[in-house]
């Protein structure tokens, strides 16, 4: 049997929406979500782009760190009687925060964590540090067992591949020679005191130091120093999370738009997918212009387009404005088919991927709105559940 | 911290700076207008170069000379710009080497599978050497043969594009003294800068673009104190209906057949409406970046890069180079 939206998520606790910047992941992230619920399901959707665009595409505005459900009544004036949506905005730095004081033995420990200046660095929304904690969310919430099926919204996908690798780096550094060179010496001393730190005893740490100065190296030993004790936590739920993420537990589904080099960006992105072992279930084509009439053969039809003024003149329009309606008539018809033969030439290429992997395949036309109420959100949720609706 | 910008006097010539860090959403043509921008300047006989951050090459191809890769090393393109593709760990090489200046210990540090591991699990040193190399690029060179006139950065896409310009203050402060704390206020110091750097976001006519770009403005200020003086909105359109036939596509959806040979009435009704419809979003998205900001605006037209290639580039770059007034 084919794959579809709908089994995916019957089948799936976690549906990790993929793609490249601006092309919609999360309305169709919310829309998958809201199929979900309409199909029973507790669903939540869960946001780690940094762009608060979720809570538009859900109408709630201001979205939080806590999932948050749509009103019962609410869902009951889209339909939806049995199953519930909620949706959520990670809060990065709160959330690393929690791990630290999760994992740290003691009050001494974790506030010298966070008094560190290197946690700081690394804590305080510089790159990258966002997907470390994202992926620890979703195990919280996976763990939790609130929710049926919890939709991912993930960021583009330059820093997709940073979020899905962040545990096994973190695990990474503390698990490092480096780290081990740096930090257990001091250890092995059964003393704290960074004075202990072998420093003189590595040529690469007098070379790091010629460019970063002392302290800096103090400081990241110290870091490692505590974060060590934190490191059973970490690689517990680093191996937790690469389970969850590759061992069948979440479907990928790639959503691409017909922007320039935007299906290339796809096909990277699933192949890179494909190297670790997820293999991509659907691929979502969004905000296309479709047309079910073929509109090419029109185009040069000139006798046809002239008797286009008189047919609406004898509907009522003022005469003289005939030539002006069949001229913006067809300037209209003849954009909108440029469109779309060039989203069709451009989204070829990952249709014929997809068939050849066993994904399904979903257009989405471009409204002639945005999409930040749910009645919109509705429209994108049938046309992604019922293809025959496009 | 950011001072507010004033307009009382019309911005500078884009191309007076030395360096633009070309911003905005993902799909909002950030990579075509940094090559508009190139293309430009290279064609009034600056040296330009430009440096792309993402994955992969693409400035090259929009030039039409996407062959051979341009790499971390660079090439002056036949239309006179020099394009480099960010290599972190080369721009890492590139900067231990004149830091250490010894070749052996260099390579020998960065073949150690531990260093590797420490700065993979290190946020920010990417963003650091990619702005310390575009910090370098711009220093007086030794022969005027090196000379750079204006560097062009597409950066990355808007959230994580500013991260990327507060690495340098993160690390000032991060760090303690020494030639890496020296090293980052410099870098610091140049994207605060408001003679020498500008920020130059890119949007759509769209809602959802523009209301990030009001807050990648608001926030660019308030926390990098970068220099913006105007906002580029991609890809505009012109509403297709004339004002006297605001109804047409309800006169079409309500004609009984089409003429032999045209399409449905539904359809032609559909084309006429989406269109429209467009057009009428891109009004509106543009009054929310007008009410939300002081800054005055470049409205590009939509164009077909792809199939127009250079004539195209020409529009973009004559458009980007007109003077704005200022909004007040």
């Amino acid at each position: 049997m084919n794959e579809s939206p709908a089994s995916l998520l019957e089948d799936h606790p976690i549906v990790a929406c993929v793609g490249s910047g601006g092309v919609g992941k999360t309305t169709l992230s919310a829309a998958l979500a809201l199929g979900a619920a309409r199909r029973g399901a507790n669903a939540l959707v869960l946001t780690i782009d940094p762009a608060k665009r979720l809570a538009d595409a859900m109408g709630q505005g201001a979205l939080g760190a806590e999932p948050r459900a749509l009103e019962k009544d609410t869902l009951g004036e889209l339909g939806i009687t049995t199953g519930s949506l909620s949706a959520m905005m990670l809060d990065t730095k709160r959330t690393f925060d929690d791990l630290v004081r999760r994992f740290a033995r003691d009050g001494v420990t974790r506030d010298r964590i966070f008094a560190n200046p290197i946690y700081q660095h690394v804590s305080d929304a510089l790159a990258g540090s966002s997907e470390y904690s994202a992926m620890e969310k979703v195990d919280e919430l996976v763990a939790s067992g609130s929710f049926d099926v919890i939709v991912l919204d993930t960021p583009p996908s330059q820093h997709a591949m940073d979020f899905l690798e962040a545990p096994e780096r973190l695990v990474g550094l503390v698990d490092s020679r480096i780290a081990r060179h740096l930090v257990h010496p001091a250890m092995s001393a059964g003393r704290m005191g960074l004075r202990l730190l072998q420093r003189g005893t590595e040529p690469i740490f007098r070379l790091i130091e010629r460019i970063s100065g002392m302290g800096f190296l103090e400081d990241l030993a110290e870091f490692l120093l505590l974060f060590e004790e934190l490191s059973e936590g970490f690689r517990a739920r680093a191996d937790h999370v690469r389970e969850l993420l590759f061992g069948g537990t979440t479907a990928f589904v790639l959503a691409a738009g017909a922007g320039r080099g935007q299906v290339e960006q796809a096909i990277g992105l699933a192949e890179r997918l494909d190297d670790l072992g997820a293999r991509t279930r659907g691929v979502i084509l969004n905000r296309l212009h479709l047309c079910s009439e073929p509109l090419d053969d029109w185009l040069d039809a000139t006798d046809a387009w002239d008797a286009l003024g008189p047919a609406l003149i004898h509907q009522g329009l003022e005469p003289g404005l005939g030539p002006a309606a069949t001229e913006t008539a067809r300037h209209c018809v003849e954009s909108y088919a440029l469109r779309v033969r060039r989203d069709a030439v451009r989204t070829e290429p990952l249709v014929q991927w997809a068939e050849g992997s066993g994904a399904f395949v979903r257009r989405v036309p471009e409204l002639p709105r945005d999409v930040h109420d749910l009645a919109t959100l509705c429209h994108i949720e049938s046309v992604v559940f019922d293809p025959t609706l496009t | 911290m950011a001072q507010p910008l004033s307009h009382s006097a019309p911005p500078r010539p884009l191309l007076e700076r030395r360096l633009i860090v070309v911003t905005g959403k993902g799909g909002t043509g950030k990579t075509t207008v940094t090559a508009a921008l190139a293309w430009g300047a290279a064609s009034r006989g600056l040296r330009v170069c430009v440096v792309e951050t993402g994955r992969d090459e693409e400035v090259p191809g929009l030039f039409g000379e996407a062959e051979p890769p341009v790499g971390y090393e660079g090439r002056w393109l036949d239309c006179g710009a020099n394009v480099m593709k960010m290599e972190p760990y080369a721009a890492l090489a590139e900067y231990l080497q004149l830091q250490l200046r010894i070749p052996g210990l260099v390579t020998r540090l960065l073949d150690q599978p531990s260093f590797h591991a420490l700065l993979d699990a290190a946020p920010g040193w990417r963003e650091l050497i990619t702005l310390g190399k575009v910090w370098h690029l711009l220093q007086p060179p030794q022969s005027s043969d090196d000379h750079i006139d204006l560097l062009i950065v597409d950066a990355p896409a808007t959230g994580h594009g500013l991260t990327f310009l507060d690495v340098p203050r993160v690390v000032v402060s991060a760090v303690r003294a020494g030639p890496l704390q020296r090293h980052a206020s410099w870098v610091e110091d140049m994207v605060r800068d408001p003679t020498r750097t500008l920020l130059l976001p890119v949007t759509l006519p769209e809602e959802l673009p523009v209301r990030e770009t009001l807050e990648l403005v608001a926030r660019a200020r308030a926390e990098v104190g970068i220099a913006i003086d105007r906002v580029v909105i991609n890809a505009t359109e012109p509403d297709p209906l004339p004002p006297e036939l605001p109804d047409l596509a309800q006169r079409l959806a309500a004609l009984p057949t089409s003429p032999v040979g045209l399409p449905a009435p539904s359809t032609l009704a559909h084309c006429v409406a989406h269109r429209h419809a467009r057009a009428s979003l891109q009004r509106e998205a543009i009054a929310e970046l007008r009410a939300g900001t002081d800054l005055p605006f470049v409205a590009l037209p939509r164009l077909d890069i792809d199939a127009d290639g250079p004539a195209a580039l020409n529009t973009l770059a004559t458009a980007l180079q007109r003077p704005v007034e200022p909004l007040r």
